[in-house]
């Protein structure tokens, strides 16, 4: 039986996620973007308005910087949208619940291995004496080892999708699982073929699913370090890699400003997210209780 | 530079390590200490745990803690971190006296508290003042930092894939395209860089040690145009990467520390750390006295007398036979006069490890320089490189 839930006592409820927020997310945000407007004296700031690391960002290396990581976050997360949808939408439609769910379970194994080792152990697999290598070899198929395995585009996408697709296949699974089946049984029913009736109505419905999926992957290749640095060769600075790397000689104004950049871009998008898509229909029955 | 791969992580573990030894009664607890010496270090300075020695002498106890040595790490520990409360000593790869003692972070080093400073001749020997070695332990004409580790790296190579290399040239031979690694460090890879374009005349470079804007932007184009032929195959971050890079034999030349060739070595590979005819890249690691507001006079002395400690016989034999690095001139001697404790074999090896380091030393090259003028510059333009 469910109670009803007392006004008073609900607003308490809210106000823990909301003062956690406050105190995790947007105090720390809020002064990370105060730095970025500091000027250096040494270790210390002094007060200031200055855009000086705005126009650094601008003016140097950064900005390629900042473009190539977006291609190279949206490349992962797009190759990792399509392979976590085609996933998702078989667990939600063409297996049996309990299936599913041992399949998710299965999903969430790469969260508990340390993300270093599982980058390592690429370059183990991927190198030109590496495993992959040595087996196209003895088998013929190739004459000499192929470099482009590792430390390569093909290398760093590997690592960020195999890093990000499993947290992708969550909210898809979530969405298209709640897409009511008397919708896809009336364009059946009406004559449209598979293929139509999922791209006019599995797919729009969907949406909130894949952006939130989206987001998560994007947010995500966006902020990696250790991907570029163990499979990336020579050719890889991304956006983590230079904040840290600012960091080193101690320009925290412009660690700053870069990391407020992403963090707008961020925002940018996940208001995108609120304005276009009914959340509920993606959270599903948590906030029905509002109705 | 980070010359030992040591993180917070592995510092974590090891304190729980301990805390279940100690907790099982593996660790002796040392009931009649003075106090603790609280050392923040790189991972180079532990003489594989024991202090028996300096507690004995001293009746201090020492609580080592693991650091990285990345400037934004050791500044981290300090500030951010509260080190400063915290350590008496932290020792590093030296050359970070500007934003330390301009910060007020480490404090001036009073050489006459330290009984065996007059007897560590390479002070005067390498980083005497006026000296390249100075900028390592010395600022404003003051000594800020007790020498611990001295060493010149230069590159790698298999030789039984290039045969007999002798020069930084092989970093950039069309013949090695794709089987070259480089270290993902200014200071190192584009100082060795920048020593090769001056001794070559491909660029006009008056000092390697310190390039101006316009000198380190022709050794970052001329690394941009190497990358962009191929050139390189991987650039390195840490010390297991470079050593796998190698034993793989992923790449046949790689700019890397003698340690790894040491490792690689004992995995049974024939691997050569060269000799170029340039020089090398030198360097030495320093112990910075923390300016540390909670510490008393006792706990100063005792400072001092870990400091004197490690420009030591005993401690700079240990540090050079654990990790391939000259040390202090006593250590030989200590080494072959104490059998006991340094057996024939070890006694052998401290001999030629510094034999081999002071060749390295008479043979000159460039001092690699943690924080050159435009460190700003060399940061921003290394960005370039990576991201070109």
């Amino acid at each position: 039986m469910v109670t009803a839930v007392e006004p008073w006592a609900r607003r308490v409820l809210l106000c823990l996620p909301l003062i956690f927020v406050a105190i995790f997310l947007v105090v720390p945000v809020g002064l990370t973007v105060m730095i970025s407007f500091l000027q250096r004296a040494g270790l210390r700031f002094l007060p200031a308005f200055s855009l000086a690391s705005y126009a650094s960002l601008i003016g140097g290396a950064r900005l390629e910087v900042l473009r190539r990581s977006l291609l190279v976050a949206i490349e992962a997360t797009a190759l990792s949208l399509i392979i976590a949808y085609v996933i998702a939408y078989f667990l939600a439609r063409k297996v049996t619940p309990a299936a599913a769910r041992i399949v998710l379970v299965l999903f969430t194994i790469p969260f508990l291995i340390n993300y270093i080792v599982r980058d390592v152990s690429y370059t183990v697999l991927l190198g030109r004496t590496g495993v992959v290598n040595t087996a196209l070899m003895a088998a013929g198929i190739i004459d000499a080892p192929l470099d482009w395995l590792l430390y390569s585009d093909f290398a760093v996408l590997l690592g960020l999708i195999s890093a990000y697709m499993p947290f992708m296949i969550f909210p898809l699974f979530l969405s298209i699982g709640a897409i009511d089946r008397q919708y896809l049984e009336a364009s059946a029913l009406l004559g449209a073929s598979p293929l139509t009736t999922f791209r006019t109505i599995t797919l729009p419905l969907s949406l909130p699913g894949v952006f939130a999926a989206g987001l998560f992957g994007l947010v995500g290749c966006l902020g990696e370090s250790a991907v570029p640095i163990i499979l990336g060769g020579v050719g890889y600075e991304l956006i983590g890699n230079t904040i840290t790397s600012s960091m080193d000689v101690l320009n925290y104004p412009l660690a700053a400003a870069l990391s407020s950049v992403v963090i707008l871009l961020m925002l940018l998008l996940m208001l995108g997210w609120y304005l276009v898509f009914d959340m509920r229909s993606f959270l599903g029955r948590i906030l029905e209780w509002r109705a | 530079m980070t010359r030992v791969n040591v993180n917070r992580r592995d510092a974590l573990r090891l304190a729980l390590s301990l805390s279940a030894a100690a907790g099982l009664g593996l660790v002796p607890p040392r009931a009649h200490a003075a106090g603790t010496i609280n050392f923040a270090d790189i991972g180079v300075g532990d003489p594989g745990g024991d202090w028996s020695k300096f507690e004995a002498a001293s009746g201090y106890d020492v609580n080592l803690v693991s650091i990285g040595n990345a400037p934004s790490a050791v500044l981290n520990v300090l500030v951010a971190s509260g080190g400063q409360g915290t350590y008496e000593i932290i020792n590093i790869v030296g050359g970070m006296q500007k934003p330390l003692v301009d910060n007020a972070l480490v404090e001036k080093i009073d050489t006459g508290r330290l009984p065996n400073w007059a007897k560590d001749t390479y002070v005067e020997e390498f980083l005497g003042n006026g000296k390249p070695g100075f900028q390592f332990i010395g600022y404003d004409n003051d000594i800020y930092g007790v020498p611990t580790v001295l060493q010149g790296d230069s590159f790698a190579y298999l030789p039984e894939k290039t045969g007999k290399l002798d020069s930084y040239a092989a970093l950039f031979d069309p013949k090695w395209k794709g089987y070259v690694a480089l270290e993902d460090n200014y200071t190192t890879a584009g100082q060795k860089t920048a020593l090769y374009l001056k001794k070559a005349g491909l660029a006009k470079i008056a000092n390697p040690d310190d390039m101006t804007k316009e000198e380190f932007k022709a050794v970052t184009d001329f690394l941009i145009d190497q990358k962009k032929k191929g050139q390189f195959r991987v650039i390195w971050n840490s010390f297991e990467q470079a050593v796998n890079l190698i034993t793989s034999k992923e790449v046949y030349v790689i700019d890397c520390w003698e340690p790894m060739v040491f490792v690689a070595k004992s995995k049974g590979m024939d691997v050569v750390y060269a000799d170029p005819k340039e020089g090398y890249l030198l360097w030495a690691m320093a112990a910075y006295l923390v300016k540390n507001p909670n510490r008393t006079a006792e706990q100063t002395e005792a400072a001092y007398k870990l400091l004197d400690f490690m420009l030591g016989g005993w401690y700079g034999a240990k540090i050079t036979n654990l990790r391939g690095y000259m040390t202090n001139p006593q250590a030989e001697t200590y080494a072959k006069d104490n059998p006991s404790e340094f057996p024939a074999e070890q006694a052998k090896r401290v001999a030629e490890i510094t034999e081999n380091v002071r060749r390295k030393f008479s043979q000159g090259g460039t001092w690699q320089n943690r924080w050159p003028t435009e460190v700003e510059f060399y940061e921003s333009e290394w960005s370039r490189f990576k991201a070109a």
